[in-house]
């Protein structure tokens, strides 16, 4: 190797490792690109509590059981540039709900009766050039596969530090396009064979160091949707008619996000504080909140362990109901849990050890969904509202 | 926005923090902060005090290893990457060669106590397994090749944390800037001649970032008519021959600044020019005929 080429990979190595020492200067988001290996896994197991006997009126108990493992890889692939490969393998199994009656003492719910095993593959893939010391720009490309489902998305996005200031801006457009071949879809005769729809999103942030410890973020993004839009597996009851009719939503939607975050680090005690808001809104008349809140504790020995909190709070889309006395006239219609209004509290609790190549963390998360979390009054809650636990375990490794 | 000075002494040298404040209270307790951060450095890796981190270690060679805090885990990997990236020429375990390169007597020690020496010198003979360190029996460890530097940025960075945003950490001759004067202007450094030193050789303005020196002119011998600096090579044992006669480098980090001046060094009045040209950092050198060079001079 020349000693000018031997000599400046010296001074990259020399600089990373004097910035690695605790209290050589904070850390902020910056123009940059990778230079070493990392190669991580995360293994989770997400099982839904079992539903409440008194609001099931027919099918299973059970509710979903989802086992996921992750491998992602990212590599550097030149001075100037690096690369992310992620797969994700997903098995899922257990009854969704179907639709739902209107019951003795409030709304029942009826689950599919056969069990639901399910398998999805999902691969994502992302190449980050640093234009110049101020910028990166990056294309992202990924590839989703069910049994039932096919997706492709395709993204273009860039990061610019502005000069002479403490800002970073963000932006960024993606387009996905997902095809539906629901199970059954020839034999059932109300069942959809094949449909389409497709997703057009953009996005710009601003991130502004505002001293050694402090950083704040704010996002707007927008996105567009088109297609079948409708779950083919939910069906919603019509009173007056006796029977149901399935699930049927516009066929575009418009949403809105804003998010605004706050990171703070405390050095005398090792420890930072995360806070987050997000506000979401579409045309389907769904508006919603989230907080979150976590601590991030540096112990020593390389141990983090970080407690959060997150709350949230979201209206129903104008054509939801958990059942109809009869028919919309628009010909709209859903009982889908994820489109009626509710609040949810979630609390997680993180460990993680980290040693000079190695990290290795555990987390548990307990969440809970109801009509009483939520911010505005609600008539009726969705029976099959949901409640979890998710156990995951991770590692990452730095070659 | 007034200018307020401490001068104090640490690490066996002249020390000054000067400050740009609105209040006096405020300078004060930045100032109070930063000497106590410097003197904590200090006795933390002093290798005179068996209690130190240092000593601790230094006492352990040949026996079982230490395990050491997150702040000496990074300080030991940043001497680990430092000796791989300057193949072993900048090597904290060679403290143990002033034993035979006893300047205080006068006398050239033999070649077999030069060698012998070398056999408990050498960083590849150290067990670094973070947090756990064990050296050798009669190897020991000295920061003094970077610990100074290494304070003058934790100084700097104090400061900045207590809401000074103008002024200068100098810890004898290694300096860091917190932030130029409050007009924008750039701290005029003077870099002293080493033949004359109350004479300065350049004045390099400095905004932002460390500054550091290294130079023959503090310490050495002259037997039989031949100079030995006291700058002696890790890997031969020896002092550098024909070394320049000072060395000024420029970086962001004063960390940084003080490992390429010690590094560059050890190339000797032959080897600095080019090797201080690929390494990219404004620098300065002045050879034994007193000849001026580096970008930071020329224009």
């Amino acid at each position: 190797m020349s000693l000018n080429v031997k000599n400046k990979r010296a001074l990259t190595a020399l600089t990373s490792a004097a910035l690695a020492i605790p209290g050589m200067s904070a850390s902020v988001q910056a123009a940059s690109v990778l230079t070493e290996t990392v190669v991580q896994y995360k293994a989770s197991a997400y099982r839904e509590a079992d539903l409440d006997s008194s609001k099931l009126s027919g099918g299973s108990l059970e509710r979903y059981e989802i086992d996921t493992q992750q491998v992602r890889a990212q590599l550097p692939l030149g001075e100037n540039t690096d690369a992310s490969i992620e797969f994700m393998y997903e098995t899922m199994s257990g009854a969704s709900p179907w639709f739902i009656l209107p019951g003795q003492d409030g709304p029942v719910q009826v689950m599919s009766g056969a069990t639901i095993h399910e398998e999805r593959k999902d691969l994502q893939a992302k190449i980050n050039h640093l234009l110049n010391d101020k910028t990166v720009i990056s294309v992202i490309a990924g590839v989703s596969d069910e049994k039932d489902y096919f997706a492709v998305n395709a993204g273009l996005e860039a990061l610019y530090e502005i000069p002479d200031t403490q800002l970073t801006l963000t932006a960024g457009i993606g387009y996905s396009d997902d095809e539906l071949e629901p199970t059954d879809g020839s034999i059932l005769p109300d069942r959809i064979v094949r449909a389409t729809r497709d997703s057009t999103t953009a996005f710009v942030g601003l991130s502004q160091i505002l001293s050694k410890t402090t950083v704040v973020q704010a996002s707007l993004s927008y996105s567009l949707q088109r297609g079948f839009l409708s779950d083919p597996y939910k069906k919603v009851w019509i009173d007056d008619q006796a029977n149901t009719i399935n699930d049927s939503r516009p066929d575009d939607r418009n949403q809105f996000v804003a998010q605004a975050r706050l990171r703070h680090f405390l050095p005398d005690i090792q420890a930072a504080l995360h806070l987050d808001y997000r506000y979401f809104e579409d045309d389907w008349e769904v508006a919603s909140s989230t907080i979150e809140a976590a601590w991030y504790q540096n112990l020593p020995g390389g141990w983090v362990f970080t407690p959060s909190l997150r709350y949230y709070s979201q209206t129903q889309a104008f054509f939801y109901a958990p059942y109809f006395f009869s028919a919309r006239g628009d010909g709209f219609g859903s009982a889908d849990y994820r489109l009626s209004p509710y609040g949810a509290i979630s609390v997680k609790l993180r460990l993680e050890k980290r040693w000079q190549s190695l990290d290795l963390h555990a987390e548990w998360e307990s969440y809970e969904a109801s009509a009483d979390y939520s911010l505005d009054s609600v008539d009726l809650e969705n029976p099959s509202l949901v409640e979890f636990d998710i156990l995951s375990v991770g590692l990452n490794w730095r070659l | 926005m007034q200018l307020y000075h401490y001068p104090f002494t640490a690490m066996a040298s002249p020390c000054e923090l000067r400050l740009y404040a609105a209040s006096q209270a405020l300078a004060d307790a930045a100032a109070d902060a930063a000497k106590a951060e410097v003197i904590r450095i200090e006795q933390t890796y002093s290798r005179y005090r068996e209690d130190s981190v240092v000593g601790r270690i230094n006492a352990a060679a040949g026996g079982a290893p230490v395990a050491v805090d997150e702040e000496t885990c990074a300080l030991i990997n940043y001497a680990t990457t430092a000796y791989a990236e300057s193949d072993g020429l900048f090597d904290i375990s060679s403290g143990v060669l002033r034993e035979v390169w006893n300047f205080k007597l006068g006398q050239l020690p033999s070649p077999a106590a030069v060698t012998f020496c070398l056999k408990r010198v050498g960083w590849s003979k150290v067990q670094w397994d973070a947090p756990n360190i064990s050296l050798q029996q009669g190897m020991e460890l000295d920061f003094g090749g970077f610990g100074k530097e290494y304070a003058a940025d934790r100084a700097a960075t104090i400061c900045t944390e207590q809401g000074i945003a103008h002024g200068l950490v100098e810890l004898g001759g290694d300096i860091r800037v917190i932030g130029p004067h409050p007009d924008g202007s750039a701290w005029q450094i003077g870099i002293r001649n080493p033949r004359d030193p109350d004479v300065a050789m350049a004045v390099i303005p400095l905004k932002t970032g460390g500054l550091a020196s290294s130079g023959d002119y503090e310490r050495f011998m002259v037997i039989d008519g031949k100079r030995y600096s006291h700058i002696l090579n890790p890997r031969t044992g020896r002092p550098v021959d024909q070394p320049m006669a000072g060395v000024t480098v420029v970086a962001p980090l004063c960390l940084l600044a003080g490992t390429a001046a010690t590094v560059a060094m050890l190339q000797g009045e032959k080897g600095a020019p080019a090797w201080l040209n690929d390494m990219g950092l404004p620098h300065l050198w002045i050879d034994q005929a007193g000849v001026l060079g580096g970008d930071l001079v020329s224009p």
